[in-house]
């Protein structure tokens, strides 16, 4: 049992280890003096450089307010859609749940294109509004198969339970099901907003001149073989994540000494 | 363990929040020229210059493939953006399309300073809308060390001893093209037997091809994982810079030909801005500036006075004219050589 | 309960109105339109044309078409199976880490997903390159002479598909093993299962929503990814996502772009149907 639990840490830690190589890399060539290639010394230039890049600044905002809010926004419907679909019997049930999956499944560029087209012909400008919905809508589907596998497992006991003690249809929802099922929201949610955060194609298409995307600049700018500069931003936006993790795990320690 | 995720997920929004604010919103300036080409494809430097002298703020948007642009700009009807730079059979399309605006030539009196030779193309007979950026001209660059035969041109690529060694672009009317020219035809050949040999031809390149990449086959090159490559003009240059033991080669089959040239679409918002940019780009200096950025061959006959020496000495772009001789440009096909070219270039992919 | 339900045959909870509306004018409509470019002909340089045609169905008959659908399907399933080998175990036993060490490595996890995919390819290019970090380390321990050409083959491709999909694997899964009823596990092996057989019996079935789940999340993007067969495998294979671009984009071939579209969409339904089918699941992942 022993040997068990150490052969299951290693095996955890070697997939973590292969999550994170790369990404180790990144961070070592954004200290890289040389653009092309191999270690050329120890440089701090292409962090200066970033942080001259007004442009870049400017689509890390607006990369920033389109994932958290095309992320609320699915939450609200993926969610309020998986729990509504538990309840409901209607004959287009089925049809509404497979169209709502089809974003998933089909290749981003043609969805791409056809909201070119549809927005277009729709005469709505192209900008975050588009981009919003978009977004949203191909976020949807993670937030809903998540939340929808976590409540098929559910025992309808619990709902039923607080019924009978007399919650309404909404308490029991808020006190019951949605605690129940947050797990699955949040899951979801980190999913969507890490999609939202690397989409490159579907915002090409839909995007206008003043909302232009982090994921857009970057792709750009690595396609074309500039990357210290994206390395130097990437290692700040992972340097703010576990700062952010850390600082979480900080005051939850403290918080239970102080308990 | 719920509340830890809720509450670490709800930390993160609260930094991605925070972190907007700090990034912060910065009105949007009056005068304003939105541009609409390839990242990188203009100096920052310069653009700071334009900037600077004329107060007009500069909004760079990029794309990564001109198809995609075009399709865009239809879908905007020809609005939206103001200076496009992309090459010249796209251009060539969005005029058909009647996408392009004429240029007002009174208010970029520093035309007069390009190089005759790259103005009226097929693209812009009359040279109505378009001011040449850069040129370019697709060669073959390698590692004398590590390749064994003598390499002439297109039909050395073919040579057996290059197996899994070789980079070309990613690009099936470039690759079937150069195919054709090794074969000594056109390369806009529409004949079907040709084009059906041309197939047959390519499919035995096969077992040389390392990797197909038309953005950075200089970095395959630089770290030594290809010895040989058909690649862009600036890419050459790259890797010249960083390895200055490669060898080029000017293909004597003939070599393809290409321009790049700003343009103004049919709605350009800031047709103003629009053109005094365009001026701005003529000017001698300028353009010399550009050319080194870009390491495209220079557009601009009064520019030539500025290009440092090293620009000069670079093969890649200062090609001597009899050695460029009858060049080609790479022009629109009818549907069927389109169709063929596609069926027989997904299968060269899937061999 | 059971009676409620039953009188409310034909009932829509209010809640799913958001969803509907939202599906039928943001996905719905654009898919009409899709379709609808399916059956119209291209234009001689650009665009489409208002022209009828069946052409484009026809084409998709084509062998070198066929051919692609069965290298992309091999691919995606090979991807599928790899991320389940790999995910499974890795969620399986994170779950059973106490709650604060789960949700650290969870985070973990998910972290790097804020980094843009291309960029964290770009890493494993730099690795893996002739004269990359693996190869000096080898090169200088002396096992080789010549850098070895780890990149721009099938086994780098399939390298880059399991490490930018296996995360959607894993969280599936793990929601389902997190929320795992551990005394029914234990009670098997109270009655006299080994750990094997307890597994085998009790908890893979107990977790075969998230299973589905994963394996859909990562079967069906894994049909239409392109970048990674370009990057890490040197664009020398052609999958359905290469395919579908390269009609759209370099043969300007739109409506053929749309029909190969459809046809995926339509094969990967019937796939992730038949899927189910077998592994006897009726209502997950709202698919089917």
């Amino acid at each position: 049992m022993k040997k068990n639990k150490w052969a299951s840490k290693l095996f955890v830690f070697l997939v973590l280890l292969f999550n994170y190589l790369p990404i180790f890399v990144v961070v070592i060539y954004s200290f890289n003096a040389s653009k092309y290639g191999n270690w050329a010394g120890f440089s701090l230039e292409w962090y200066e450089k970033l942080f001259k890049n007004a442009q870049i600044l400017r689509s890390l905002k607006n990369s920033l307010f389109l994932a958290v809010s095309s992320c609320a926004l699915s939450i609200l419907i993926g969610t309020a859609g998986a729990v509504g679909m538990a309840k409901s019997r209607f004959r287009t049930q089925n049809l509404l749940e497979n169209v709502s999956m089809i974003p998933m499944m089909l290749p981003e560029i043609i969805l791409g294109m056809a909201y070119l087209s549809f927005f277009s012909i729709a005469r709505i400008p192209f900008g975050m509004i588009t981009l919003i919905i978009a977004h949203t809508t191909f976020c949807v589907p993670y937030i809903f198969i998540n939340v929808q596998s976590r409540l098929t497992g559910l025992d309808p006991a619990y709902v039923e339970a607080a019924r009978d003690l007399g919650a309404s249809q909404t308490r029991a929802f808020y006190d019951v099901t949605l605690p129940l099922i947050t797990p699955a929201i949040v899951s979801g949610a980190l999913l969507s907003f890490a999609m939202s955060m690397d989409d490159v194609v579907i915002s090409f298409f839909v995007t206008g001149t003043t909302s232009n995307t982090l994921p857009l600049q970057v792709y750009s700018m690595l396609k074309m073989g500039v990357t210290p500069e994206v390395n130097a931003l990437c290692t700040i936006m992972l340097a703010v994540v576990f700062g952010a993790i850390g600082l979480f795990y900080l005051l939850g320690s403290l918080r239970k000494k102080a308990r | 363990m719920k509340k830890t995720l809720i509450r670490a997920f709800s930390l993160l929004m609260v930094v991605a929040l925070a972190a907007l604010c700090v990034v912060g919103c910065s009105p949007a300036p009056k005068k304003e020229l939105v541009i609409f080409s390839w990242a990188d494809y203009i100096d920052p430097d310069l653009l700071a210059q334009f900037t600077e002298e004329t107060g007009i703020a500069i909004n760079y948007n990029y794309f990564n493939s001109e198809e995609e642009m075009l399709a865009k700009l239809e879908a905007v009807e020809g609005g939206d953006y103001d200076i496009i730079i992309a090459s010249d059979y796209i251009i060539n399309i969005a005029r058909s399309e009647g996408l392009l605006k004429e240029i007002d030539k009174s208010k970029v009196p520093n035309y007069s300073n390009l190089n005759a030779e790259y103005l009226n193309q097929y693209y812009d007979p009359e040279g109505k809308y378009t001011i040449p950026y850069v040129a370019g001209t697709p060669l073959i660059v390698y590692d004398p060390s590590k390749v064994t035969c003598e390499i002439t041109g297109y039909n050395s690529l073919w040579d057996e001893s290059l197996k899994d060694q070789l980079v070309v672009m990613d690009h099936m009317r470039n690759i079937i093209g150069m195919t054709m020219k090794s074969m000594g035809y056109s390369l806009n050949t529409e004949d079907p037997d040709v084009i059906a040999q041309a197939g047959e031809k390519l499919l035995q390149l096969k077992p040389n091809i390392r990797a197909l990449d038309g953005d950075t086959p200089h970095e395959k090159l630089i770290s030594g994982e290809c010895t040989i490559g058909y690649v862009f003009t600036s890419q050459v240059s790259a890797v010249l810079t960083e390895r200055p033991d490669f060898a080029v080669c000017y293909p004597e089959e003939g070599m393809g030909f290409g321009i790049d040239s700003l343009f103004m679409p049919k709605n350009a918002p800031h047709e103003e801005a629009a053109l005094s940019f365009m001026n701005f780009m003529c000017d001698p200096q300028i353009s010399a500036k550009a050319s080194v950025f870009t390491q495209y061959i220079n557009c601009n006959a009064a520019a030539t006075q500025y290009l440092p020496q090293e620009f000069l000495d670079n093969k890649a772009v200062n090609i001597p004219a009899d050695v460029l001789g009858e060049i080609e440009f790479m022009e629109d096909i009818s549907a069927e050589a389109t169709e063929q070219m596609n069926e027989i270039w997904n299968t060269f992919k899937q061999s | 309960m059971r009676a409620r339900k039953e009188k409310n045959a034909r009932h829509i909870s209010p809640t799913v109105w958001l969803l509907y509306v939202w599906t039928v004018l943001f996905v719905a409509l654009p898919l009409v339109y899709v379709v609808a470019i399916t059956f119209l002909k291209k234009g001689d340089v650009w665009g489409i044309t208002d022209q009828f045609t069946l052409e484009n169905y026809q084409n998709l008959l084509s062998p070198v078409y066929a051919k692609v659908f069965l290298d992309s399907f091999l691919v995606a399933i090979l991807t599928t199976a790899l991320t389940l080998l790999i995910g499974y175990p890795f969620a399986y036993f994170t779950a059973k880490f106490s709650p604060r060490v789960r949700a650290f490595i969870v985070l973990l996890l998910m972290a790097p997903f804020w980094i843009n995919s291309l960029l964290r390819l770009n890493g494993w290019i730099i690795l893996l390159k002739a004269n990359g970090a693996v190869n000096m380390a080898l090169q200088g321990m002396g096992l080789i002479e010549e850098p070895v050409k780890f990149l721009y083959n099938n086994g780098a491709m399939m390298l880059g598909m399991v490490y930018a999909l296996l995360p959607f694997m894993i969280t599936s899964i793990y929601n389902s093993v997190e929320k795992l009823d551990w005394p029914v596990v234990e009670a098997a092996r109270d009655l006299g299962a080994s750990p094997a057989k307890a597994f085998l019996t009790v908890t893979v079935p107990l977790t075969v929503p998230g299973i589905v789940a994963g394996c859909v999340l990562v079967f069906v993007p894994s049909m239409g990814l392109f970048f990674i067969s370009d990057l890490l495998g040197g664009a020398k294979t052609l999958l359905l996502g290469n395919l579908i671009k390269n009609e759209l984009m370099q043969a300007r071939n739109w409506p053929m772009g749309a029909a190969l579209s459809i046809a995926m969409l339509l094969f990967t339904t019937a796939f992730i149907f038949l899927y189910k089918k077998v592994t006897g699941s009726k209502n997950l992942g709202g698919l089917m």
